[in-house]
């Protein structure tokens, strides 16, 4: 008797400390981030923080603008790129494809999402660079190869949940347009995918916050001048490669205002995150 | 079994397909040498907007480049101003820097001499060439200190190591590694000592701290050095506070640097090399075009002549 409610004891210590982990780090992160960020962009005025065009650290000037900016692009550029692709391929996956094809298809996008960033921007800064050069002399680096590259890099994510929530249309929803006279495309298309409409939204929603994080391809690939660019040709620099980029050598108020710019990344996915959760919700109902 | 099957087909498929993207791009370095003494025959005189490559602020490249090139000059207010211009393209790596040059015609960029390779080609500046010669003699002036930063109470083990650094030895490593030696030191002799040195600082300085902790290890079987790559800065810090024996830094201390006790050693010169694809025809920069290319005055090659 004793020494089963110690044994019971023991488990729920060990799990509910298991549990506590993911917790106990979100909030560290969170605290580290305002704490050391929101200082800085006191001082530095919250104004010319987000809204300044500048971004000389050794000159104090402190202007994310054009990395906010840049981040939003590279992003939609990726989901222009990644999201019709994606979706179509999941479509296809779940209802059209034969066994064998699946079973082709399904390792290689496992493949895909495998695959390190560092290799993604290698492959970005070797193979697509130079293509995009060949086709507009004096660009290479730029935001549309940042935005071709993310888009490649999302397809994975996009894929596997949006194929997942296809999946989980009950089987009667299309039996039953087959039954009203629809044929296999049309029940597909008309019926199962605006039955799974919330559960692709959510695949987009997890592929933006995959495209706005990343940080080591894009770095690679996107010429990161701290400019809002003029054209897809032009060079950007996003809020992850700023960080990341400056880091190393960040002193001081810089160091402060890099962390700053962690907490407008940080605000920016938790309200992607809030959106997939609203949108989660009226898919339940 | 068989989902391993298909998979390992699979693999074999892609790595197939990598094989023939690989084949039909030109191989790097086919063509001319790492100096920059004449121009390989395909080359061709660029033309069009240049494409400026630049390091990120704070690099340790970059800081050097922008002062000994005067891109770093005092505005209205007595402040140092770096004026690279802002759509210059910023790499984060030596590497980065000479895939991206060596691919663009139009490119220019710039680099330690140290790590320089034949995928791309580095200029000559006001009819120098870049070499370890030059820069030792002074023809060739885009050169930076190498330093080592230790403070007053540094173990003995860290002042022994930096004996063999600046001994004949240690010298002879430097020069090898395509860096310019800066003393004619005795010989070494092995102290016996034994217990660890912890470097740790510049990226630039640590590939030939490497080769010299290698060798001090063959010299004192039970000396252990670990060296740590981060940058000038952290390294200076980290020898400031003892987290480390030995900083190394690529550049000159600041003077807040110095009035917290860090003594530094010049125990090398590094040349920044300009560079340019191979691909290029352009031999020789005068140090005021590079400026203005690296200002923005410049803007295209068209301009240059």
């Amino acid at each position: 008797m004793n020494s089963s409610a110690l044994r019971e004891g023991t488990a729920r210590v060990l799990f509910s400390a298991a549990a506590a982990v993911s917790v106990v780090a979100v909030v560290l992160i969170c605290l580290f981030l305002f704490v050391n960020g929101v200082p800085a962009m006191a001082e530095i005025g919250v104004p010319e923080f987000l809204l300044g065009a500048i971004w000389r650290p050794a000159n104090g000037l402190y202007g994310i603008f054009p990395m906010i900016v840049g981040s939003i692009y590279v992003t939609v550029g990726a989901v222009i790129v990644g999201v019709p692709a994606g979706l179509l391929c999941a479509i296809f996956l779940s209802r059209f494809a034969g066994a064998r094809m699946a079973m082709l298809l399904a390792p290689g996008v496992e493949l895909l999402a495998g695959i390190p960033s560092v290799v993604y921007g290698f492959f970005g800064l070797i193979i697509m660079v130079p293509i995009i050069r060949g086709l507009a002399p004096g660009h290479g680096p730029s935001l549309l190869v940042a935005a071709l590259l993310l888009g490649i890099m999302i397809l994975p994510t996009v894929i596997t949940v949006a194929r997942n929530a296809l999946d989980a249309v009950p089987r009667r929803y299309y039996e039953g347009a087959l039954a009203l006279g629809a044929d296999h495309e049309r029940a597909v298309f008309c019926v199962v995918v605006p039955a799974a409409a919330s559960g692709l939204l959510a695949a987009v929603v997890l592929a933006v916050g995959r495209a706005i994080g990343e940080t080591m391809a894009v770095i690679m690939v996107a010429g990161n001048q701290p400019v809002i660019p003029g054209s897809l040709l032009d060079g950007v620099r996003t809020l992850t490669a700023n960080i990341a980029l400056e880091m190393g050598y960040a002193a001081g108020l810089h160091r402060e205002a890099l962390v700053a710019t962690g907490v407008v990344l940080f605000v920016l996915i938790l309200l992607i995150t809030l959106f997939l959760n609203a949108a989660r919700k009226r898919g339940g109902r | 079994m068989k989902k391993l099957t298909r998979a390992l087909a699979l693999c074999v498929v892609l790595a197939l397909g990598a094989c023939a993207l690989t084949g039909c791009a030109p191989s790097p370095g086919s063509s001319g040498g790492a100096s920059a003494g004449g121009a390989s025959s395909d080359a061709s005189a660029p033309s069009g907007p240049i494409s400026v490559y630049a390091r990120e602020d704070g690099s340790g490249t970059r800081g050097a480049f922008i002062e000994l090139f005067g891109i770093e000059q005092k505005d209205a207010s007595g402040q140092k101003v770096d004026l690279t211009i802002p759509s210059a393209a910023i790499t984060n790596s030596t590497a980065v820097m000479m895939t991206s040059v060596a691919s663009d015609p139009n490119a220019i960029g710039y680099l330690s001499l140290g790590s320089l390779d034949d995928t791309v080609r580095a200029l000559s500046i006001d009819g120098a060439e870049p070499t370890a010669a030059n820069v030792k003699s002074g023809v060739y002036q885009i050169a930076r200190p190498f330093n080592i930063v230790m403070t007053e109470d540094a173990s003995p083990a860290a002042r022994d190591l930096a004996a063999f650094i600046m001994s004949a030895e240690g010298q002879a490593i430097v020069e090898e590694n395509g860096y310019v030696s800066v003393a004619e030191g005795d010989s070494y002799v092995p102290s016996g000592m034994e217990g660890k040195v912890v470097v740790a600082g510049s990226s630039s300085v640590t590939p030939v701290m490497e080769k010299l902790a290698e060798a001090y290890r063959a010299a004192n079987p039970g000396m252990t050095v670990e060296v740590q790559q981060s940058d000038s800065t952290t390294g200076v810090n980290m020898a400031l506070e003892g987290t480390c024996d030995i900083g190394m830094a690529s550049r000159d201390l600041k003077d807040e640097e110095k009035g917290a006790g860090a003594q530094a050693t010049v125990i090398a010169q590094d040349g920044i090399a300009v560079i340019v694809s191979q691909e290029s025809s352009i031999d020789d920069l005068s140090t005021e075009q590079v400026m203005e290319i690296y200002t923005g005055a410049i803007t295209n090659w068209d301009d240059l002549i």
